[in-house]
């Protein structure tokens, strides 16, 4: 009799865990795309993975959704190990009723954000939904509401991780959105509010779904997605490699990794790597490689505002954001997107406990009409109220230039860098020698004999007294003037001496950062 | 030159439309809309029609390289009919006290260079057409 029962049991998992059924799973392979399982597998250490809710059904009896079987609800949700860390995770099952999302589809999430903030681990969500169960009205509607609602509350206590498998449109892009990171796969994954027909029929404009919201386009254009994977496969190594960098919740700290590389180790090359002339670009990831544990960095937003860098390394073991202007690009000025993608680069460090490593070359804000009609004012503030607010070891290096406002910009003393250090090539100053020295010796200029030779006279007279680092060092602005070459060695003492940083704010509701 | 009287709305106009020039005459491509005599088509404003779009314009299906922001074009590296691949150096556009290396966007043939050496431009002037 008890064996009956058992059998039973076991029939009614098998036919849940095939989802919805072989045909449909072929055709998924074929798309190039894995099961929801499949990826769940992929996920978490081998033989970790628990599955909850396999037996919830939905409840919708509208339009012959009675007779609709749904197994698993068309979503997978459970938890395991990650490198022998608890994580949370959903993954939505494209092969039942099209992965859409109804009353008890989104209940099984909820569970799982719920569970995941309780006991303080990362979710991760696999999305491939073809949206909304349209059957189950305003049921399907709330579902998404309750999720939102979920992924806003637990924002900034767990981290939440997003990856695009597949289709997500309509109201379904808001709660990737709401979490930390997007991850899209190239060319089977698209994310739109409204799609190419909607588009179409509104406003007349023709263009692709792919064009419109594939990986490239969030990761180029929109600034939406933080990464691109190639497939699958690659989209969750990306992920287990990400939850590496971050710690489960935000009373812990990143767990620590034994290196070979030495915290002591010289980079001798990096005496000779800034070019002579300070009007020349270099790339800055040749600083960076040079500094990092192993050399080994994971960069987020890899393909958007390429003159801000912003990438996870670890110095000495220690989980660190980095955020880097790039000369090689836009000659490393700050902009709207450039503001924006550091501004939450910082905020999402601020929030997990990872310290913050600031390595400025930076000629100013980019001029022009469109920087400032688009609001240049409002989303450069963004960084400095990023900076302001984070309360995590704030380390900055000035490398080279460090002029006016993006000075401040990029985490100068005055924000609260808890060490700033600079290279002797540093210029630090409210503006370039040529500029400064055309306003500030504009009479001289005007009056002399050979007002040519007069200015060049003036501008070396003001480089060799104002672009330097050691003005800003004799008020306190700057801690120290260090040889390139030590680099890795004093910043690695610097977290060392800030490790047991306590700072605190004034108790509030929330700040109000400008948005 | 013909006379038409023309009525609009119960006043009726005395328009003279003269022809210019026996060449741009055949322009059958007179917009349909000029057909039935609104007063608009009417006013004496006998325009030789819409000239064809300026074809100076970039070459059509050519991948544009555009300046990303206002600066003075300080060399080119490249010259009609070159062949470039992904990465290399086009243009070098002093701007923000840096000279920013333009590069190519992917592989291609120079269709046109549009910049001049010394000149000023505006983010978002072309300065090369591959293709």
């Amino acid at each position: 009799m008890a064996n009956n029962k058992i059998e039973d049991l076991r029939k009614r998992r098998e036919k849940i865990t095939l989802g919805g059924g072989a045909k449909r799973i072929e055709k998924q392979h074929q798309s190039g795309k894995l099961t929801a399982r499949e990826r769940m597998n992929l996920l978490f250490d081998e033989g970790t993975f628990v599955e909850l809710d396999a037996f919830v059904t939905h409840r919708c009896v509208n339009f012959g959704m009675d007779k609709m079987e749904a197994p698993g609800e068309g979503v997978v949700t459970g938890y395991g190990m990650v490198d022998g860390r608890l994580v949370y995770a959903f993954a939505q099952d494209f092969t039942v009723v099209g992965g859409s999302l109804g009353e008890m589809h989104a209940a099984k999430i909820c569970k799982v954000l719920d569970n995941a903030l309780k006991v303080g681990a990362p979710v991760v969500g696999l999305n491939d939904s073809g949206g909304a169960r349209i059957q189950e009205a305003v049921d399907a509607l709330s579902g998404y509401g309750k999720i939102f609602y979920r992924n806003t509350i637990a924002s900034g206590v767990i981290p939440q991780i997003s990856a695009i498998m597949g289709p997500c449109a309509g109201g379904a892009v808001y709660s990737p959105a709401l979490t930390d990171f997007i991850y899209m796969v190239d060319k089977t994954s698209q994310m739109f509010i409204t799609g190419p027909q909607v588009i179409k029929t509104v406003t007349g404009e023709e263009v692709s779904a792919e064009d419109l919201g594939g990986a490239m386009t969030h990761n180029t254009t929109s600034g939406v997605a933080h990464f691109v994977a190639s497939n699958d496969e690659d989209c969750i190594a990306q992920i287990r490699r990400l939850l590496s960098f971050l710690p489960s919740n935000n009373m812990e700290t990143a767990p620590l990794f034994d290196t070979e590389d030495d915290v002591n180790r010289l980079a001798p090359e990096l005496d000779d790597l800034l070019p002579d002339n300070p009007n020349k670009p270099y790339d800055m990831f040749e600083v960076i490689s040079r500094i990092v544990d192993d050399g080994d960095y994971y960069e987020v937003q890899p393909y958007y505002a390429k003159n801000i860098i912003t990438c996870f390394a670890r110095i000495n073991g220690q989980s660190v954001g980095i955020i880097a202007n790039q000369p090689k690009v836009l000659a490393g000025c700050l902009d709207i997107n450039a503001s924006d993608k550091a501004g939450r680069f910082i905020r999402t460090c601020d929030a997990f406990n990872i310290p913050l490593l600031n390595i400025v070359d930076v000629p100013g804000f980019l001029p022009g009409t469109n920087q400032e009609y688009g609001g240049i004012i409002r989303h450069g503030a963004k960084m400095l109220y990023a900076y302001s607010e984070a309360t995590v070891p704030k380390v900055t290096l000035i490398v080279r230039k460090a002029y006016g406002g993006s000075y401040l910009a990029m985490c100068s003393k005055d924000l609260g860098a808890d060490i700033v250090l600079a290279w002797p090539q540093a210029e630090i100053a409210v503006m370039g020698p040529q500029g400064a020295a055309n306003i500030i010796f504009k009479d001289d200029i005007a009056k002399a004999a050979d007002p040519a030779a007069e200015r060049a006279k003036k501008v070396q007279e003001y480089t060799d007294e104002f672009a330097t680092p050691y003005k800003a060092a004799e008020r306190g602005f700057v801690d120290d003037v260090i040889e390139p070459n030590a680099t890795r060695p004093r910043l690695a003492d610097a977290f060392n001496m800030l490790a047991s940083k306590r700072e605190s704010r004034p108790a509030k509701k929330h700040g109000n950062l400008p948005v | 030159m013909k006379k038409f009287n023309i009525t609009v709305n119960g006043n009726t106009y005395e328009v003279e439309v003269e022809e210019i020039g026996g060449v741009s005459a055949p322009a059958p491509v007179a917009r349909p809309a000029a057909a039935p005599a609104t007063p608009k088509a009417a006013a004496p404003a006998a325009k030789p029609a819409a000239p064809k779009a300026a074809p100076k314009a970039a070459p059509a299906g050519g991948n544009s390289v555009t300046a990303p922001m206002p600066g003075t074009i300080l060399d080119i590296k490249v010259k009609e009919g070159d062949t470039v691949k992904s990465g290399d150096v086009l243009v070098i556009l002093e701007a923000m006290k840096m000279e920013n290396e333009i590069m190519a966007p992917g592989d291609g043939k120079v269709v046109s260079v549009n910049a001049t050496k010394g000149a000023s431009v505006n983010a978002g002037d072309v300065l090369i057409v591959l293709g």
